[in-house]
């Protein structure tokens, strides 16, 4: 997160190596799409670079879809410069004259931070007509975006910047092959291209020293809840959520914290006691159920109600639905309800199989990690506290239809 | 006589239907007719879905409306000079002509001519064409749409359709007020769930929709603000300090007094 500290040194380099030798440099640096993807950046740039078509694009994305979820904005805030290095490079390594920053408008100071450190570069003669006097083209456009959470999924952002409904589209054919208008476009959270500059000063093995070998480099965490110390921290990957939590202050004063929401709102409840065998990696947290998302951890104390928060955050996911796919628009609002019927003790005794079934038959049609991930809550809430559920004396199946006298 | 004799002998073509049944190739479908109802009034609008969906494109037709009947010829409508509307003709792939496309506006579109000059008339920056539209008007006008469209090439279908998708673009006037619930995760740990089931009670309606004896709506939150409470409701951009979980009730009723039409 801290900006490079020779500035535009590593657009310097980039120019000088070449855009295959830059792409080479992250691959071996094994640097991955912070944006929940989890590809190599690396491999993304070369097969956007070797795509048949007269122009290409860059962009990045800066448009954080989960409500309260305030990394990327601080990272942008912060390291504005690092951001539109990194873009630069990645738009020059994949021969791109265009580029954009797609970030929320409600963003205003990240907006303009972007938009000064953009304009004085064009000043310096540092991007432009003519980036640092290598004679390429590159222009660079900050572009606010609003009113929808969609905007966040790669394909959606680049309907949106063509002007157009922000609904995804199947993948593949990826973006790095046909992207906006159509053309190759290499898209990148700004966290991963916040680290490009990084590894291109300081080598790709220095890189892989850090955090989890398999995905290399650290994340932003934005812990919040009943902890002593809310925020955004900056950790290696594979830190345990255990040592995460214990970074943040603990519990609350006075409270207990029986799980985390890793992933915001559709993200999967991880519960204590297995917090310090879960690493904060994309594969250590597919294994509970649970994914990086947005970054965001939110400690859940005793005092909450699993089932009411996990029927909530569905709901919220299927409000935001796009409604290009059925099984998105319709089956996400069905698990909602489903779960609010366990919520409020009206579940029949098949409900957790219809449960089951349905979030399957949804993250099997899933154009998008949307739709894909809207089911966690529920299903982690059942597979971990399955005692909130079913509270004593509801039958789980056959007989009456049960419900809770209180 | 000499004809009706020749007949006479011939074998009969008659088929002792339904008994017997004539053989029929297995790609008949007979004669296309037009369904009618039970005034003997034609159903078709000249829609041209069926043109549309007919894959040899065999299918082509046109109308007219006399006397509140729907004459409806087969062929090529232009012979008869009578394709209906605008919009019939685009759906059958014709041309549009400009007297037909432009009418009249009854608003000043001199905000909408400014907008889409500032990008070049270029549709690939349509939702900064219809923020600056919606900032000079409060909301988007159908005329405005229209010219849009038209200046800038994009179907009317698509401007509407991205208009209608993005939640700060709206068409109606005067939906400045709102109330607004954050959704997210830390509020709705904090109670704003229980919060929009007691608002939408206490108010009559439902969580996104308007409230029916105000000028208000409620709504979701886009973002949380920063520094502001958990659960978190903000009237008019003007976050709710006041207001819990457990006061929620007595709130709303307060806040009914205070905005009844």
């Amino acid at each position: 997160m801290t900006p490079p500290a020779t500035p535009w040194s590593a657009l310097h380099a980039a120019l000088a190596a070449g855009g295959a030798a830059t792409a080479q440099t992250l691959i071996d640096a094994g640097l991955r799409g912070r944006g929940g993807g989890g590809f190599l950046t690396g491999e993304k740039w070369r097969t956007t670079a070797s795509s048949e078509s007269d122009r290409r694009y860059a962009v990045a994305n800066a448009y954080e879809s989960d409500p309260a979820v305030f990394a990327n904005r601080l990272l942008v805030e912060k390291n504005a410069l690092g951001v539109v290095e990194g873009l630069a490079i990645a738009a020059l390594s994949v021969g791109a004259r265009e580029a954009f920053i797609g970030i929320r408008a409600e963003y205003s100071d990240a907006i303009r931070a972007l938009e000064a450190v953009v304009a004085s570069a064009e000043r310096d003669g540092i991007l432009g007509p003519n980036v640092v006097g290598s004679g390429r083209e590159l222009l660079i456009r900050v572009v606010p975006l609003q009113g929808s959470s969609m905007i966040g999924e790669e394909t959606v952002l680049l309907k949106a910047l063509a002007g157009k409904r922000g609904q995804p589209e199947q993948t593949p054919p990826y973006p790095s092959s046909v992207g906006y208008l159509g053309k190759p476009t290499a898209v990148n959270n700004v966290a991963t291209l916040a680290a490009v500059p990084w590894i291109l000063s300081n080598g790709a093995a220095a890189f892989r020293q850090i955090g989890d070998p398999a995905e290399p480099g650290t994340v932003l965490v934005q812990v919040s809840g009943s902890v002593a110390n809310a925020g955004v921290l900056e950790v290696p990957t594979g830190t345990p959520l255990a040592e995460i939590l214990a970074v943040a202050g603990g519990a609350a004063s006075g409270a207990t914290i029986k799980a985390l929401l890793v992933g915001g709102p559709s993200g999967g409840f991880v519960p204590t006691q297995l917090l310090a065998s879960t690493p904060y990696s994309g594969a250590g947290l597919a294994t509970v159920g649970a994914h990086i998302g947005s970054g965001a951890l939110l400690a859940v104390d005793g005092s909450v109600s699993i089932p009411e928060l996990a029927a909530m955050l569905t709901r919220w996911c299927a409000d935001e639905a796009c409604g290009k796919t059925i099984p998105c628009r319709i089956g996400t609002r069905r698990l909602a309800e489903i779960g609010q019927r366990f919520v409020d003790g009206l579940a029949g005794p098949d409900d957790g199989e219809r449960l089951h079934a349905l979030a399957a038959d949804v993250a099997d049609s899933a154009l998008c990690a949307h739709e894909r991930l809207t089911p966690s809550p529920l299903l982690t809430g059942m597979r971990y506290f399955k005692q909130e559920f079913y509270p004593a004396g509801v039958a789980q199946s056959g007989g009456a239809v049960a419900g809770r006298s209180s | 006589m000499a004809l009706t004799l020749t007949r006479f002998f011939q074998p009969k073509k008659t088929v002792m239907y339904p008994e017997a049944k004539p053989d029929i190739p297995p790609r008949n479908r007979g004669r296309l007719e037009l369904v009618t109802d039970e005034r003997g009034t034609l159903k078709c609008e000249t829609c041209f879905q069926c043109a549309q969906a007919c894959p040899i494109e065999c299918i082509d037709m046109g109308g007219v409306d006399t006397k509140g009947r729907y004459a409806v010829h087969w062929g090529p409508a232009e012979q008869y000079a009578e394709r209906r509307e605008e919009s019939a003709m685009r759906r059958s792939g014709r041309t549009v002509s400009d007297a037909a496309a432009a009418q009249e506006s009854s608003i000043d579109l001199g905000a909408v001519e400014a907008a889409l000059e500032r990008v070049d008339y270029d549709p690939h920056h349509m939702l900064q064409i219809l923020e600056s539209v919606q900032r000079a008007y409060g909301y988007l006008p159908v005329d405005a749409l229209k010219r849009i469209s038209r200046a800038t090439g994009a179907w009317y279908a698509m401007v509407y359709g991205t208009a209608t998708f993005y939640k700060h673009l709206t068409f109606e006037p005067g939906r400045n007020r709102t109330i607004a619930v954050c959704r997210c995760a830390n509020c709705l740990v904090a109670g704003a769930g229980r919060v929009i089931n007691t608002l939408s009670f206490e108010f009559g309606t439902e969580f996104g929709q308007a409230i029916p004896w105000s000028n208000l709506r409620l709504e979701a939150l886009a973002t949380h603000l920063p520094d502001a409470p958990s659960p978190l409701v903000v009237i008019d951009g003007e976050p709710q300090r006041e207001l819990s979980s457990r006061n929620a009730e007595s709130w709303a009723a307060a806040l009914a007094g205070r905005y009844a039409a």
